[in-house]
C-alpha cells in the first residue's frame, strides 16, 4: 500500500493533499483551536459572560480559588465515581450482551435491534422517560419498589441515591454502543483458532479464556477509553435529570463549568473549571496509552 | 448435550431479560403517551388502554408547537450533515490517499477533539460567536455541531476509502480521469454505505443538540426539538400524555434511521474509532 500510495505522488503537484485536508483542517482551527486558545486565555482573566472582551489578567487568580474550594474536589470526585461506574457498568453489560448474542440464539436478530434502541433515543427522550419514571409519586420504579417491598426510593431527590439513578440511565443508554463494537470484534475472531482449540480438547470456557478474550482485549481496551472521556465531558442527561442535585450529589466537572458561565457569569473561573477538566481527560488518556505500550512489551 | 441445552436455554432467558431492560423506558414512553391523565398517578398500568396508537400524532393539533421545533432541528440537522460531509469526504479522501508533512498531527488533531468537552469550548464560542452576531440563530449552531462532530466524519469516511483498492483508482487516472473526477464517480459511489452511516450520525447529532441549542437561542420561536422538550421537565401544565407524544415524534425517526442503518453505522465507527 505504501508502495502504491507513492506513485500518486510522483510526478504530480505536492499541493493537492493538502488542498483536500485544507477545509476540515481551518475549519478545526477556527471553531475549536481558537476557541480552545481563547479558553485557555479566559482562565488567566476575570472575564465576565456579558463582556468577555473586557476582563483583565488576574495570573492563576481564577485557579487558586478553585483548588482552594472544597466544591472543586467534590465535583472532580464525582466526575470520576460517575466515569468509573458508567465505563464499568456498560463496558461489563455491553460485553455480556454481545457474548449472549454472538452464537445462534431463537430471534437472535430481533433481540439484536431491541439491544440496539437505547442507543438511537435522544437524550432528552432518555432524560424525560426517565424522569418520569424515577418520579417520587406515581413513577414506575417506585411502583416496582413497593411491589417488592422495599418502599419508596427518592431516586432523584435523595442524595445517596442521585448518582445511582443517574448512573443507570447513561449505562442504559450507552451499553448498545459497546455491545455493537464487541460484537464487530467477536464476528473477527477466526473460525479455525476456535476450532484448533477444540480439537486440542478445550471447553467453551477455555476457547473464550485463551482464544477470544485475547483477541478481544484491544478492542475492549479502546472502548474503555472512549468512554471514559466520553463520561467525563458528558453533560445533557446529567445536567437534565439532576441539575448537579440532589445536594450537589451529581455536580460535576462539566455541569460547574456550566453554572460558573451561565448561572454566575463568571467565564474566566469556568474557564479555569473547563481546562482542569480537560486535563483529566488527557490524563485519563495518556495512562491508558502508557499500560498499552507496557502490554505490548510484555 | 444435556448441559448445552441448559446454556443455551440460560443464555436465551437472559437475553430476553437484557433485552426488557434496553426496551422498557421505550415501551414506558409510548404507555405514558397513551394513558389518560387518571390512569398516571397512584399506579400507571403495565399496559395502557389500547386505544388508537395514531392518537400519538395528535400532538401535532396541541398548543405545543411540535411542528416548528421538528422543523427547526431538522434545519440544524441537515445543515450540520452537509457541512461535515463536504469537509469530512475531502479529509478523509487526503487522509487515505496522500502522505504529506503534517498527516499525523491532523490525525491526532481528530482524535483529540474527542477529548475536549462541549462545556468548556462553549465558554468561548459564545464570546466568539457574540461577536460574530451569530447567537440566537442555526448558523451558529451548525457550526458549533461541526465542530465536534464532523472530525468522526472524516475517520469514518477516511477508513472507507482505505478500503477501496487503490488499483480502481489508479486505473481512471490513465484513463484521464482529473482526480476531482475520481473522488466523486469512483471514491465516493465505492465508499457510499459509510458516507450514509456517517451522515445518519451527523444528522442526528445536529437534531439532538441540546448544550448548544438551549445556551444560544433565546428566542422560543427558534427552540429546538430538544429545547422545547426539555422545557417541559419540571412544568406541570402540559398533560404527561402530550410530553411523552412529542417525545416520540421527535425519537421515531432516530429509531428507524439507526436500526435501519445499524449495520453501515457499527461497521463505519469501528473501523473509524475503534481501529485508530
Amino acid at each position: 500500500m505504501a508502495k502504491l500510495k507513492r506513485e500518486i505522488i510522483v510526478g504530480e503537484s505536492r499541493i493537492y493533499p493538502y488542498f483536500f485536508v485544507s477545509f476540515a483542517t481551518i475549519y478545526l482551527i477556527l471553531f475549536t483551536s481558537i476557541p480552545l486558545l481563547r479558553g485557555f486565555w479566559y482562565s488567566f482573566t476575570d472575564s465576565l459572560l456579558l463582556n468577555p472582551r473586557e476582563g483583565k489578567l488576574v495570573g492563576t487568580k481564577n485557579y487558586k480559588e478553585l483548588l482552594d474550594n472544597p466544591e472543586f474536589y467534590n465535583s472532580l470526585s464525582k466526575t470520576i465515581i460517575y466515569a468509573t461506574l458508567v465505563v464499568i457498568g456498560s463496558v461489563a453489560l455491553g460485553t455480556i450482551a454481545a457474548i449472549a448474542i454472538n452464537e445462534k440464539l431463537p430471534g437472535r436478530a430481533l433481540f439484536r435491534s431491541l439491544l440496539t434502541l437505547p442507543w438511537a433515543i435522544p437524550g432528552v427522550s432518555v432524560v424525560l422517560v426517565f424522569i418520569w419514571i424515577y418520579n417520587y409519586d406515581s413513577g414506575v420504579a417506585n411502583q416496582f419498589s413497593s411491589g417488592l417491598g422495599f418502599g419508596q426510593k427518592g431516586w432523584l431527590i435523595d442524595p445517596s441515591l442521585g448518582m445511582f439513578s443517574v448512573t443507570l440511565a447513561s449505562i442504559w443508554k450507552v451499553f448498545p454502543f459497546i455491545m455493537l463494537v464487541v460484537l464487530a470484534a467477536l464476528q473477527s475472531v477466526p473460525e479455525e483458532l476456535r476450532e484448533a482449540a477444540r480439537v486440542d480438547g478445550a471447553d467453551r470456557l477455555n476457547i473464550f479464556r485463551t482464544v477470544v478474550l485475547p483477541h478481544l482485549i484491544p478492542t475492549l481496551r479502546i472502548v474503555s477509553l472512549l468512554m471514559t472521556i466520553w463520561s467525563i465531558r458528558r453533560f445533557e442527561i446529567i445536567y437534565l435529570l439532576t441539575g448537579g442535585g440532589p445536594s450537589g450529589a451529581t455536580n460535576n466537572i462539566v455541569i460547574n463549568v456550566y453554572k460558573l458561565a451561565f448561572e454566575n457569569s463568571e467565564l474566566g473561573k469556568a474557564a479555569a473549571l473547563g481546562i482542569l477538566g480537560l486535563l483529566l481527560s488527557i490524563t485519563v488518556t495518556l495512562i491508558y496509552f502508557f499500560i498499552d505500550k507496557r502490554q505490548e512489551k510484555n | 448435550m444435556k448441559k448445552r441445552f441448559f446454556s443455551k436455554s440460560f443464555r436465551w432467558v437472559f437475553v430476553l431479560l437484557l433485552s426488557l431492560f434496553a426496551v422498557f423506558p421505550v415501551y414506558w414512553m409510548f404507555n405514558t403517551s397513551l394513558t389518560p391523565v387518571e390512569g398516571l398517578f397512584g399506579g400507571q398500568n403495565l399496559i395502557p388502554p389500547l386505544g388508537n396508537i395514531l392518537d400519538i400524532f395528535n400532538v401535532f393539533s396541541t398548543d405545543v408547537p411540535i411542528w416548528r421545533w421538528l422543523k427547526n432541528s431538522a434545519i440544524v440537522a441537515f445543515g450540520t450533515t452537509f457541512s461535515s460531509l463536504a469537509m469530512a469526504i475531502l479529509a478523509g479522501y487526503g487522509l487515505s490517499r496522500y502522505r504529506f508533512y503534517g498527516k499525523g498531527v491532523l490525525g491526532f488533531a481528530l482524535f483529540a477533539t474527542q477529548m475536549l468537552p462541549e462545556a468548556l469550548l462553549i465558554v468561548p464560542m459564545y464570546a466568539l460567536f457574540m461577536s460574530l452576531g451569530l447567537l440566537d440563530g442555526f448558523l451558529g449552531l451548525i457550526l458549533a455541531n461541526t465542530a465536534f462532530v464532523m472530525p468522526v466524519a472524516v475517520w469514518i469516511v477516511k477508513s472507507a476509502m482505505d478500503s477501496v483498492p487503490f488499483e480502481i483508482e489508479e486505473a481512471a487516472r490513465i484513463d484521464g480521469t482529473p482526480r476531482l473526477g475520481v473522488l466523486t464517480q469512483i471514491m465516493i459511489p465505492l465508499a457510499a454505505p459509510s458516507i450514509a452511516a456517517a451522515s445518519v450520525i451527523l444528522f442526528f447529532d445536529g437534531w439532538n443538540d441540546f448544550l448548544f441549542a438551549s445556551t444560544f437561542i433565546t428566542t422560543p420561536e427558534k427552540w429546538l426539538a430538544s429545547v422545547g422538550l426539555a422545557s417541559f421537565i419540571g412544568e406541570f401544565v402540559t398533560p404527561l400524555a402530550t410530553v411523552f407524544s412529542a417525545a416520540i415524534v421527535f425519537t421515531i425517526p432516530a429509531i428507524v434511521f439507526f436500526l435501519l442503518m445499524q449495520k453501515q453505522i457499527v461497521s463505519g465507527l469501528t473501523s473509524g474509532s475503534v481501529k485508530g
